[in-house]
Formats: structure tokens, C-alpha cells, sequence
């Protein structure tokens, strides 16, 4: 079993997929939860009537498989002819993607606030903003961190498929090396390991994160 | 005030315009980056090395067109079937993917004249006495099973009268039996018998000539409209063969006889 041909060379090479896979994550989680909330909050206050069009679109990024989205995605941008590298192209397809299921959970979290709780702030002089600033949020994200935080692990790994369009991240990496040394279950086994390593501590964190917030009752 | 809007809207229309017509060796030189479309899981065409760095005849020939253009190259791997939809979808420029010249793929995209060709050789046991194709008649002979080159050997052995056929399963099946001397001789492609004789875990065997059956051609390729890019790219095969690099690059990854890259009887 240990008897490989792998390299430091090779190892490091699976970091530098390990890091594409990272930074794809990182902006596309930033740039999706940005758009979830807006989204999320503007689904609320539209009402289900007002927001059935922008409902419409999310429910497609959210029903459409993601592969599918990435390979449109890149046909759609080299047919307007915007000539995006394929590190940009597969971010703006994950932020949309991670956008649909964010509004989704955001939604779920500022329904979950009692419509008793937010009428008394509002009896209390506070404006829209006051409410939802330091009533509504604080209660909202307690709800939505475990599903958030869920949605974060899941896109990380459903990251791996931006690998269609061209980009080296840890799954091509092992592919790579799976077809240069023939030794797959080893090399599988590693990338997993990577997989592992990079979701563990989100998760605890997460974990940590809950346990702080939880009422004091 | 409609003046300079007037001014302005003509002002834009001669930037667009102008922008327009700049064809695409114009943007390959301007962006200083020339990116291929290279197949690396095909040696000795495409591969890569120990520290995962691309290489083969195809990187190379990458390297050596975007040294003639002036600008850095950017090898893309793509598998075979992902060859042509990287070019449409604007992910590389110019494809130099060992792809054959159909009629087929050139109603999608512009085929430049051949820049290697993957010719059948014949691959003999030293033993066997066989030193060119015509010798195989009345000799045991074998390929892999459904490939092209087993069926026109077969019908081959059938045409002679003289002589067995025995089908493989796996190309290195084929090479084994020729090191035991099950098989007086093999045909294969001549990239695929060229890399299994220097490998040496096939003693005994050696390639001894060509097997006169179809050449398979093949070509570079570019989006079908760009025209000045394809004649650039045929100067630039023309060349490639006129200075020795094609030859220097087929013995630096293949080795043995350099196929001819014209048909004869025929332009282009």
C-alpha cells in the first residue's frame, strides 16, 4: 500500500489543487451569501405575489443540475463574447448557484423571527432598518448558521466540478496524477484526506459558533 | 450639445468597428499569450512529467509556434472529446491536439495542412526473420482486437492465403507475445510501437518498417472564419518541416523513420 510512486513533487501539486479548490470556494460563498441575503430579505418584504419572478429564477438555479449551469454558463459567455478566464467564469455560476440556496435559507431564518417580536420593536419607534438590524438579524442568524454552514461544506465540494471547464482544482489534480501513476485508490484516497482536512475545521467552527450563540435558558 | 453627441456616437462606432476587425492573430499577438489545446494523457504526444509539467511533441510544437508569434504559450489540457468545444467556447486559440483532418470536424472548425501523421509500422521479433511488411505473409500475426489496424491485417492474412491471425486484448497483450515469440510481427501505429520498444520491457523486438495502410493525418486547428490565422499556421508547418524541427522533434519523442507529411499526387 505504501509501496508508491508518489512524490513531494506530486503532493504539493494536490495543494495547489487543494487551493484553487479554496479560493473558488471563498469567493463564491462571499459573493453567494452577499446575494442571499439581499435576495432572502427582498423575497420577504416583496411577499410571495411580487417576488414570483425572482423566485422563478432562483428556483432554476437551484433545480438545474450544476454541472449543466457551468457548461451553459461558459457557452453563454463565449457567445456574448466577454471573454472570461474560466476562474471567473466558474465563480459567477457558484455565487449564483450558492445565491439560489442562500435566499432559500435567509428566507427560512427571517420567517422564523415572530411577527409578535418584530411588531413590538416596531411599537417601539424603531425603524425598518433598527428591526432588522437588531432584532431580525441576530434571531435570523442563529436559525440559519447550521443550514449555512451545511450549504458552505456542500459547495466546496460540488466545487470539483469547475474541473469541466479547465481549472486544475483538487479533484483534476488527482486525476492528473491518477493517470500518470496508475495508482488511483492511493491517490483517491489522499485527495479525500484534502477534502477532509479543509471541511473539518469549517464544520467545528460552525459547531463553536452555535454553541456560543445558543440562549442562555 | 447634438454636435458632440453626434461626434461621440462616430467616435464609438470607429472604436467598435475598428475593434471588430482586428482578426485573431491580431488579439493572440496584442495579448501576448498564445493558448493550445493539448490532449495529456496521449504520449508520446501529451503527457506529463515528474513534477506534473506538461510535455510531448505537441507541447513542444505549442511552445515553438508561439516563439515564431513573439508570445508566451499557455499549454490547456483537454481531453479528446473536450478539443473542439474548448475553441468554440474561447478557452484556447488554436488547437494542437493531434486531431485528424476530417470533413467532419472541418465543417466546425479550420484545419491547417498536416503537421505529423501517425503511420502503421510493422513491429517484428528479431527471430522471426520479418523485415518489412511483406514478409508477415505466411507468419503468425496479431493486433488488438476492433482496432483498425487488426481488422486490415486480417483481411490482409485472408488476401495472402498464408499465414494466422490472432487477436489480442490489450495493446501491451500484443507486445508480450511478440517478446515470447507467439508473434512473428505486429502492426500498430508507429508513435504507440516506437514507445513500447523503448520502454524495455520487451526484449527481442524491433520495429522494422512501415505497413502500407491509411495515414492517419492530422492537423492544427482554429475557429473555421480566421483565415489569416490559418495561413499563418501552414507557413508555420511548412517551417517547422523546411528548417529540420519536425524531424528534430520527431526523434526527440518518436524516433525511427520521419513520416512524410504530403500526399502524393495532390496539393495540400
Amino acid at each position: 500500500m505504501f509501496d508508491t510512486t508518489l512524490t513531494w513533487n506530486d503532493l504539493a501539486f494536490l495543494a495547489q489543487g487543494a487551493a484553487m479548490t479554496l479560493a473558488v470556494t471563498a469567493v463564491s460563498v462571499t459573493a453567494g451569501t452577499v446575494l442571499g441575503i439581499i435576495f432572502g430579505v427582498l423575497r420577504v418584504q416583496l411577499g410571495a405575489v411580487w417576488a414570483a419572478p425572482l423566485t422563478f429564477v432562483l428556483d432554476v438555479f437551484r433545480s438545474v443540475p450544476l454541472l449543466i449551469q457551468l457548461v451553459l454558463g461558459n457557452a453563454i459567455q463565449a457567445i456574448a463574447k466577454l471573454g472570461w478566464a474560466p476562474f471567473t467564469t466558474s465563480c459567477v455560476v457558484l455565487s449564483l448557484y450558492t445565491a439560489a440556496y442562500c435566499s432559500e435559507i435567509i428566507r427560512g431564518g427571517i420567517e422564523a423571527v415572530p411577527a409578535t417580536t418584530r411588531r413590538a420593536a416596531r411599537s417601539l419607534g424603531m425603524t425598518w432598518w433598527q428591526d432588522m438590524r437588531y432584532i431580525v438579524a441576530p434571531l435570523a442568524t442563529r436559525v440559519s448558521l447550521p443550514a449555512w454552514i451545511g450549504l458552505t461544506l456542500g459547495v466546496m465540494k460540488d466545487s470539483a466540478l469547475v474541473l469541466w471547464l479547465g481549472l486544475i482544482e483538487l479533484l483534476r489534480a488527482s486525476q492528473i496524477l491518477v493517470t500518470r501513476l496508475q495508482e488511483p485508490l492511493f491517490i483517491l484516497l489522499i485527495c479525500g484526506v484534502i477534502y477532509f482536512v479543509i471541511s473539518f475545521p469549517i464544520a467545528r467552527f460552525g459547531g463553536y459558533l452555535e454553541k456560543r450563540w445558543s440562549p442562555n435558558d | 450639445m447634438k454636435f458632440s453627441v453626434l461626434a461621440f456616437s462616430l467616435l464609438a462606432t470607429t472604436v467598435l468597428t475598428s475593434q471588430a476587425h482586428a482578426d485573431k492573430l491580431d488579439d493572440i499577438i496584442s495579448s501576448g499569450t498564445l493558448r493550445c489545446a493539448v490532449v495529456l494523457d496521449f504520449p508520446p504526444m501529451g503527457s506529463r512529467d515528474e513534477s506534473n509539467n506538461p510535455i510531448g511533441f505537441d507541447v513542444d510544437y505549442c511552445n515553438d509556434l508561439a516563439k515564431a508569434l513573439g508570445v508566451t504559450a499557455e499549454i490547456v489540457e483537454t481531453p479528446f472529446p473536450e478539443r473542439i468545444p474548448a475553441l468554440m467556447s474561447g478557452r484556447v486559440d488554436v488547437g494542437v491536439a493531434s486531431t485528424s483532418d476530417t470533413l467532419e470536424r472541418a465543417k466546425t472548425v479550420g484545419m491547417t495542412v498536416p503537421y505529423f501523421a501517425f503511420e502503421m509500422a510493422v513491429t517484428a521479433n528479431e527471430k522471426s526473420g520479418v523485415k518489412s511488411f511483406e514478409d508477415m505473409k505466411g507468419k503468425v500475426v496479431g493486433a488488438t482486437a476492433g482496432t483498425y489496424e487488426a481488422i486490415a491485417l486480417e483481411q490482409q492474412v485472408k488476401a495472402w492465403g498464408a499465414g494466422e491471425f490472432r487477436p489480442y486484448q490489450t495493446q501491451a497483450d500484443v507486445f508480450l507475445a511478440l517478446s515470447q515469440g507467439q508473434l512473428d510481427a505486429t502492426v500498430s501505429t508507429s508513435t504507440v510501437a516506437q514507445a513500447n520498444v523503448k520502454t524495455g520491457k520487451f526484449p527481442g523486438i524491433a520495429v522494422v518498417g512501415k505497413a502500407p495502410f491509411d495515414i492517419d493525418y492530422v492537423a492544427l486547428f482554429t475557429n473555421r472564419e480566421e483565415y489569416g490565422l490559418i495561413n499563418y499556421l501552414n507557413l508555420f508547418i511548412n517551417q517547422q518541416v523546411r528548417t529540420g524541427r519536425y524531424a528534430e522533434l520527431y526523434g526527440k519523442w518518436v524516433g525511427g523513420e520521419v513520416p512524410s507529411l504530403s500526399v502524393n499526387g495532390v496539393y495540400r
